[in-house]
């Protein structure tokens, strides 16, 4: 279309059945995108291996998380019940794992959740406060019965009017452009 | 017809040979706690601060050394056995009731195989506990059975539950009752297979409702008059949870080994068992190793804190000599290798790894029990003999010969079941280039 106006961002197809959009998302990962993405209304089973997605890296936040937080919790009990503070309470021994167990344990629950929470953030590059997408209105309706691909301009294999006749041809899509602002 | 009996043959010949194999190895190990007997005036000494502290003096009758061919080894050997295969019973049983309790979509195509081995709590557990009573009776098992309660202050306070009598009448009508829930659910099940109606399913699920409150009472007290009594000076109010939660690990990962057996090609659950059943056993697997742990942990974190003789001299024996160690490889074997090596959401479905956590979980539930009874004829030691293998696996072997005979007897999934089409909803994601003919 009018491309003179600003810079593309990218098509946005829809679709109405959930049927419809997993077959598209196939071809996509298919025809080799790479800057792409699916949003539904709701979770579709097998739409990550649709799309081609590899498993999330988070899991590995998680457990550094995890275990940053075990030893947090273990050595800061020994440092201050045995180092900085000896006191014995109940006859029992200065330090041992075994009373400083709860403690590390909610210590690697709470850091695993930050590493997941944060590590998520880091992995999806947010907060992002603004989108491309937001302003279109027809957008609006992923959240209720639609069904929509967005392949971004910045994918490699992005043409504008290639990837439209893909979209509309080969998936059976209403296409409009977004554009950047 | 042939096929299977071929296949059970050639199975057969697989449990007796490593059977065989087992028991070798037990003989050859049988002769290394006499070496640990001998563990000299530290392990003694120990013991006597374990006496001690049990402080109501209560003499343990099972303290004198025991050895191999006597009643009292063979008894205790054969309830660690027992234990061992009541928690994969019950365990099954848990799944069943908790399949129809969450009203569960996926698990609905493996359910006849919990149902089964629940079944066999009736009547072939309560045959087998049988042994267990008499043992107890002749004074080869628990101790109480033959001390006065007016001479042991410890025993009088909780003689209404720990006198010969209730555990001749409680044992054997809570395995029965429990049983029975287990053979009614499945009946249901069965009768569903024929008509497909829905209401033998909300029929199951209105007795599992009421089930699961009977199945918490009747296992607690099962584990504390087999096994907890036999140190009758012993509290734990954990001990029910503790052992419930070693028996759901061990039936979880038993269930997903039988479950991956039976769905091979040209077996009876090919068409309805998926990554998805297999990726779910192994979460729940992975999920009750983490449980136990905190229960046992528990138990023995409030203890150790407490710190009451009553309470202690529990641990205080099994920190005796060799027991040290096993209650390590507990720590290590039953919670942290598990949970490490589970961690990973793709090992779930490795089965050159869960064939082998399968193996070690099975032998972890064992020593767990052996943990539990052995202490109290040995007190030096692990002391393992002949008899550990053979009714350790004997019985296994037996019960899991039951079961498949039971297990052949009827469709080898809920045919009809109204949730079945939600387990075997399969997604069928064509690979990369499948689509480029369109």
């Amino acid at each position: 279309m009018s491309s003179n106006r600003s810079k593309p961002h990218g098509l946005l197809a829809e679709f109405h059945t959930a049927a419809d959009i997993f077959e598209a998302a196939i071809r996509c990962r298919d025809a080799g995108f790479t800057q792409w993405d699916v949003y539904t209304p709701f979770p579709i089973h097998g739409m990550d291996e649709a799309m081609g997605l590899r498993k999330s890296p988070v899991g590995w936040f998680t457990f550094c998380g995890g275990f940053t937080g075990f030893f947090t919790g273990m050595t800061m009990i020994w440092y201050m019940n045995k180092f900085d503070y000896p006191l014995v309470v109940g006859g029992k021994p200065l330090f041992t794992p075994l009373y400083a167990f709860p403690v590390s344990y909610e210590m690697t629950i709470l850091l695993s959740a930050f590493g997941t929470l944060f590590g998520m953030f880091f992995l999806n590059r947010l907060p992002k406060f603004y989108n491309p997408l937001f302003k279109n209105e027809r957008f609006k309706k992923s959240t209720d019965d639609r069904f929509f691909i967005c392949i971004e301009a910045t994918d490699p294999k992005f043409g504008t009017d290639a990837t439209r006749t893909f979209l509309t041809e080969k998936c059976h899509a209403a296409v409009v452009e977004l554009v950047e602002d | 017809m042939n096929a299977i009996s071929r296949q059970t043959k050639s199975w057969m010949a697989v449990g007796g040979a490593v059977a065989v194999a087992a028991i070798a190895l037990f003989a050859l190990f049988g002769t290394l706690p006499a070496m640990g007997a001998d563990a000299g005036p530290a392990a003694h000494s120990a013991q006597d601060a374990a006496h001690a502290s049990a402080s109501h003096g209560a003499d343990d009758h099972g303290h004198a050394a025991v050895s191999v061919f006597s009643l009292k080894q063979i008894a205790h050997s054969y309830l660690t056995a027992y234990m061992f295969c009541l928690s994969l019973c019950v365990g099954s049983l848990f799944l069943t009731l908790a399949h129809h309790l969450f009203d569960a979509g996926w698990s609905a195509s493996i359910r006849r195989v919990t149902e089964t081995v629940a079944s066999l709590l009736f009547p072939w557990m309560l045959i087998l506990a049988l042994p267990i009573i008499v043992f107890a009776w002749t004074g080869n098992l628990h101790a109480w059975f033959k001390i006065d309660p007016a001479s042991d202050h410890a025993l009088d306070v909780k003689k209404v539950l720990f006198n010969p009598m209730t555990f001749t009448v409680l044992v054997p009508v809570l395995i029965t009752l429990l049983g029975l829930l287990a053979r009614q659910i499945r009946a249901w099940s069965i009768a569903q297979d024929k008509d497909g109606a829905a209401h033998w399913t909300s029929k199951s699920r209105k007795l599992a409702a009421g089930g699961i409150f009977f199945f918490a009472f009747g296992v607690t007290l099962l584990c504390f008059l087999l096994m907890k009594s036999l140190q009758h000076q012993f509290f734990s109010t954990m001990y029910g949870v503790y052992y419930f939660a070693g028996s759901v690990w061990t039936t979880l990962i038993t269930l997903y080994l039988l479950t991956m057996w039976l769905s091979q090609p040209g077996r009876p659950l090919e068409k309805v068992y998926f990554k998805r059943q297999q990726q779910d056993l192994g979460v729940l697997f992975f999920a009750f190793t983490v449980f136990y742990s905190y229960i046992h942990f528990s138990q023995y974190f409030l203890i150790w804190n407490a710190a009451i003789p009553e309470e202690t001299f529990w641990y205080v024996r099994r920190e005796v000599g060799s027991w040290k160690w096993v209650g390590m490889t507990i720590l290590f074997g039953h919670f942290f290798v598990p949970f490490l090596i589970l961690l990973n959401q793709d090992i779930k479905r490795n089965l050159a790894v869960m064939i082998p956590v399968g193996a070690w979980a099975w032998l972890m539930q064992y020593v767990d029990m052996t943990y539990n009874v052995m202490p109290v004829v040995h007190p030096d030691g692990l002391h393992l003999t002949l008899w550990d293998p053979i009714f350790w696996i004997g019985m296994s072997v037996v019960l899991a010969r039951l079961f498949w005979s039971d297990y052949r007897k009827n469709p080898a999934y809920p045919l009809k079941d109204p949730r079945l089409q939600e387990a075997i909803i399969h997604h069928e994601v064509p690979a990369p280039g499948a689509s480029a003919a369109h």
